[in-house]
């Protein structure tokens, strides 16, 4: 789901960025309002365990790959701002240093992989709560969320910039971005899903004592 | 401290080498030959496309081992986000002393 540079058209990349910076500075006071000595090893470590879980490449049947995210554990342990602040720093780092995911595209991927990811898993697990799963369904469901987003903005490329019919940026449209990658999510969401309840379900009796949302 | 969210951490780190047990990319994320190979050309904006050179291309460093490099990429990854978020904590706490 980490776009990359060039994937996307100059008017999607300024748009992307409209929005998010905004979103990015609330998110921000949020996080801040929850930094102190005790919370913060806590936000770093679940911040990590996001950028350590998507380095678990899930192979699928069809020559590709995908991984969980692991914003929706953030976002029911410590609420949803802070895990879209938390899982932008973690794309932002993939960015810079590891070369996944572009720099262009960071706005798009962090509204995609952070804040949809984020408030769906947060609003889904808040209704299901009084459930067993309601973890997995939250994290299950924020990831394919999330990949329709990413597809949707991948898939409009070729229909707004073309020239001659040749796309100029990602060059697959929405006839074939919707199925592949929501497709490959149904499964990845799996992966999130477990992950999500199984950290959690770890997790679960420190929330109280450390932190409110 | 006195969290499980770090023994979970550090068991995850040990594990991480199975993120390299596929060589398959992610949907979308392919080289340049691969779009080469299926349209017969690459999109001119991603031809073009400038990015910054990363540290670490591919959580890998080229003739390095790659399982050594995946453990020292996650935990470079960790430590520059606690540093980040030390620093951020740090700033905060200045502008409160100052007002």
């Amino acid at each position: 789901m980490h776009i990359a540079d060039g994937y996307l058209s100059p008017e999607t990349v300024v748009v992307s960025f409209a929005v998010a910076i905004p979103l990015w500075v609330y998110a921000f006071r949020k996080l801040k309002a929850k930094m102190n000595e005790e919370t913060i090893p806590v936000l770093g470590a679940l911040s990590a365990l996001s950028f350590v879980i998507m380095m678990f490449n899930i192979p699928i049947p069809g020559g590709t790959s995908g991984h969980a995210v692991g914003a929706t554990l953030i976002a029911i342990m410590i609420g949803p701002w802070v895990s879209f602040i938390a899982v932008s720093l973690v794309l932002l780092i993939q960015a810079v240093v590891f070369g996944d995911g572009g720099i262009s595209a960071l706005a798009v991927n962090a509204l995609g992989m952070g804040l949809i990811a984020s408030f769906s898993g947060y609003y889904l697990f808040e209704l299901l709560k009084k459930y067993k799963f309601a973890p997995f369904i939250a994290g299950y469901t924020s990831l394919v969320f999330a990949s329709f987003f990413v597809a949707l903005i991948l898939g409009i490329q070729p229909l707004f910039w073309s020239h001659d019919g040749t796309p100029l940026y990602f060059p697959f449209d929405l006839k074939v971005t919707i199925p592949m990658m929501v497709g490959g999510h149904l499964l990845f969401g799996i992966a999130e899903g477990i992950f999500t309840q199984v950290v959690y379900a770890l997790l679960k009796k420190e929330k109280k004592v450390t932190y409110e949302i | 401290m006195k969290s499980n969210v770090f023994k979970i951490l550090a068991v995850m780190v040990l594990l991480v080498p199975l993120g390299l047990l596929t060589q398959n990319p992610a949907w979308g994320e392919w080289e340049s030959d691969y779009y080469i190979k299926i349209l017969g050309y690459l999109p001119k904006g991603m031809a073009d496309a400038k990015g910054v050179t990363p540290l670490l291309p591919d959580y890998s460093m080229k003739g390095g081992n790659e399982v050594l490099w995946y453990y020292l990429s996650a935990l470079i990854g960790i430590v520059l986000i606690f540093a980040i978020f030390y620093a951020v904590s740090k700033i905060g706490k200045r502008r409160v002393s100052k007002s």
